[in-house]
């Protein structure tokens, strides 16, 4: 089987926007990979899938699945073939997170103090009276440099003419870096020679600068700050992660047992007694981290915690209560916030959003469900949504009947088709929908995203879902100048 | 460092060396098995090595035995059930250990899931199954010594290492002495328990003469050149423990010393100058007593994170 006979399934549709080809050509910034790719035979392309496969288990970049007191090891699906994004298309995207994350931080700082957002008429207080992720106790809390959003994942998507769209705010504990990470040091083993022959951008900045960000936040006049990332522990899907982070930029992996709080400060327990921490960078949600003021049942995180950083004695990260500026209701008024706060037109777009509890959009969406999705405002991870044009009418009804019993929690979007690029699956070169996320680190010093991002691949034809728990896997993302 | 992170990173290395010390003591059984010691007792190390599926009514054949020994999942002492924990231990201070250790025992865990290890054991030559999961845990050892840094963890880890090798020392001699009891043949028996703790050229090379139980005795217990020897592990014990004078609660420091410091003078000077099997038997039990009281402490004093 030759090259050519790989690429001839490569079928696409003329109104998705497909990343590699336009009208049966491929573009520009995919010409020089797809030199060096058309100069591998397809028995090594398999080859180099498999090698892809075997590295991840080996390295133990894998979740695991309890089931009958057994883990079975999973690998996160990792599609070899790299997505190519051009330096200018990165500008764009670069400067429209900026602008993004710039507004919704002061948002958060409004929406925790004065409120002028709401006073001056631009966002309804209803809003956000109902939103369950608004915490009443971060009120007048002041938070180190105000900042709230130190570390987000912005997820994008392209329309059919090509155009990026933000779908969705991830403010509170985005999490995939370190599949960022992980599939540029894969690609460097399946394709040696490729990335520097393509003159991609790096990613490997990425622990450097959050390490910086985090020492920055400390309140001790102290040379070298205590920072430690809070894991929920081994059995979280995302502890690779965390691992992976804490490895990266030499900070303790603490989980909550590891710390106690005494006169108002935290401190980790060691071998040689009790020792101060200054920063906690938290991967656990804000309902999970105080027992004593959130639920009482958490055992993940630590009591006291929440008044030891009330008192400045600590910072967390991210700060608590971020979950109000990326609940999906509010996401329709971002646009609205980038011009009240920063008096800028939106750079990125944003996918119309229809509120269910508003009865003209109800009767619109249902009117028009085979082109919509309905999703629930505050849960992610592709969980509890409704694809129109997938969904039989009995499921349709019996949706409609879970919308009606709460509509404030959900919202309707018009289904869009997220471009495609190459993919090796079936030993076939074939297109896929995909997504992106970059990642933004918001410190003393301003914003900053390296230039990549984590892409998420729908691996079954025709998908349009792309989050892992729903059979989505991912790809290197390749910024290239 | 963090207790919590002192605590898996020593037991993790217990559970290492066990897997170790396990695999080379049923190779060297099975080869026993297939030679010179006829109508072998599978029985008695089934239950001397605490094996939870043990059932005395029957009378397991060589591949079963290997089988209930090495892969058993229901058997909570199990060497798969060992590198499960080393792993999940591994896991858990994953930030802590480095990459390279990480991936070294996450290959020894899919190595010995392997269908192709159980096909070994149970149809195949268990001695190629066993060479291989040996070569693993030697890796281990390696990657271990030219990774980690020299810090706290260090310690632990090699504090839970020469810990656990003492314990298995005594458990393995104790064993052989039952055998003995039962069997007789007391130089084939010696043999091979040398022979599981890599010692036999080093006896025929220090003591030059043929085996002798005293002689025997001796190294198992008191030879500070050999490494599987319990005063010896019990010295490594102590250096080691030394580097953390630097780092530790002064109090805690001492008590712990003044513990190590009594258990080797007792094991140096409690020993009858000609031991036999029998006269052993106390000794080795006191020293077992001591081990583990040294080993509360040190999760007391240490560990005590909850």
């Amino acid at each position: 089987m030759s090259f050519a006979s790989l690429l001839a399934d490569y079928a696409t549709s003329g109104h998705i926007w497909d990343e590699m080809c336009t009208q049966g050509e491929i573009r520009n910034h995919y010409k020089v990979f797809f030199d060096s790719l058309s100069q591998v035979s397809p028995a090594d392309l398999l080859r180099k899938d498999e090698l892809a496969k075997k590295l991840f288990m080996s390295q133990g970049v894998t979740f695991t699945v309890y089931s009958d007191g057994e883990g079975i090891e999973k690998i996160f699906p990792f599609d070899i073939i790299p997505r190519i994004i051009t330096a200018a298309e990165w500008q764009q995207i670069e400067a429209g997170i900026k602008q993004r994350i710039k507004a919704l931080n002061i948002f958060l700082k409004d929406i925790y103090h004065d409120q002028f957002i709401i006073k001056d008429g631009v966002l309804p207080a209803a809003l956000i009276h109902s939103c369950p992720n608004f915490l009443r106790e971060m009120v007048n809390v002041d938070v180190p440099f105000n900042i709230y959003t130190h570390i987000s994942g912005i997820d994008l998507i392209r329309d059919s003419d090509g155009s990026f769209f933000v779908l969705e705010d991830n403010l509170r504990t985005p999490s995939g870096v370190s599949y960022m990470l992980e599939n540029r040091n894969m690609t460097y083993r399946v394709f040696p020679g490729l990335v520097p022959h393509n003159n991609v951008r790096s990613v490997k900045d990425y622990p450097d600068l959050l390490f910086k960000n985090l020492l920055a936040l400390s309140n001790r006049q102290k040379s070298q700050p205590t920072v430690v990332l809070l894991t929920p522990g081994i059995y979280n899907s995302a502890y690779f992660e965390h691992t992976t982070l804490a490895r990266l930029m030499g900070v303790e992996l603490v989980e909550g047992r590891d710390l106690v709080v005494d006169n108002a400060k935290v401190y980790m327990k060691t071998t040689a007694g009790l020792k101060q921490v200054d920063v906690i960078y938290r991967r656990v949600d804000d309902d999970f981290i105080d027992p004593l003021i959130f639920n009482p049942g958490s055992i993940l995180g630590v009591s006291g915690l929440y008044y030891a950083y009330r008192k400045g004695n600590v910072a967390i990260v991210n700060a608590p209560g971020n979950g109000v500026a990326d609940d999906k209701a509010v996401y329709p008024f971002v646009p609205d916030m980038i011009k009240y706060y920063l008096n800028e037109d939106p750079i990125l777009k944003t996918v119309p959003t229809y509120a269910m509890d508003n009865p003209e959009h109800f009767t619109h969406v249902f009117g028009n469900i085979e082109r919509m999705v309905i999703k629930k405002t505050n849960e992610s991870g592709g969980y509890g949504m409704l694809m129109g044009s997938a969904a039989t009418e009995q499921q349709v009804r019996d949706y409609k009947k879970e919308v009606q019993k709460n509509a404030r929690q959900f919202i309707a979007q018009p289904i869009i088709s997220l471009s495609s690029v190459p993919c090796f699956i079936n030993n076939k070169i074939q297109p896929r929908h995909v997504d992106l996320r970059p990642f933004a680190l918001y410190g003393p010093q301003g914003i900053e995203i390296v230039p990549g991002g984590l892409t998420r691949v729908a691996l079954r034809e025709g998908s349009l879902v792309v989050n892992s728990s729903q059979g989505g896997g991912s790809k290197d993302t390749w910024i290239v100048s | 460092m963090l207790s919590r992170v002192a605590d898996a990173v020593f037991w993790m290395a217990r559970y290492m060396e066990r897997t170790d010390n396990i695999l080379r003591v049923l190779r060297t059984n099975y080869i026993a098995s297939q030679d010179e010691i006829q109508n072998f007792d599978w029985n008695l190390w089934i239950a001397g090595l605490g094996c939870t599926t043990y059932d005395e009514t029957v009378k397991p054949g060589y591949r079963q035995a290997l089988f209930d020994l090495l892969l058993q999942k229901e058997n909570d002492t199990s060497v798969l059930t060992n590198i499960v924990r080393a792993r999940e231990n591994a896991r858990s201070v994953q930030d802590y250990i480095t990459k390279e250790v990480w991936q070294c025992m996450n290959d020894y865990y899919h190595l010995i899931r392997e269908k192709h290890t159980e096909y070994l054991i149970l149809h195949g030559d268990p001695v190629t199954a066993f060479d291989n999961l040996l070569r693993e845990s030697t890796l281990f050892y390696g990657t271990v010594d030219i990774t980690l840094n020299r810090g706290e963890g260090y310690t632990f880890l090699n504090m839970g290492k020469y810990i656990e090798r003492m314990l298995r020392s005594l458990d393995f001699l104790e064993l052989k002495i039952k055998e003995l009891e039962q069997q007789g043949n007391e130089l084939v028996q010696w043999k091979y328990l040398l022979y599981a703790l890599s010692g036999y050229e080093f006896h025929t090379k220090y003591y030059r003469n043929t085996l002798s139980t005293d002689n025997v005795l001796h190294q198992v217990m008191l030879n500070v050149q050999f490494p599987h020897s319990v005063l010896y592990c019990m010295q490594q014990v102590e250096r080691y423990f030394k580097r953390l004078d630097s780092v530790s609660v002064p109090e805690h420091f001492k008590e712990m010393e003044f513990l190590l410091g009594k258990a080797i003078s007792n094991l140096r000077y409690g020993m009858p100058t000609a031991p036999t099997a029998v006269t052993i038997k106390p000794i080795l039990q006191n020293t077992r007593v001591e081990i583990k009281s040294l080993s509360q402490k040190l999760a007391a004093l240490y560990f005590g994170y909850s």
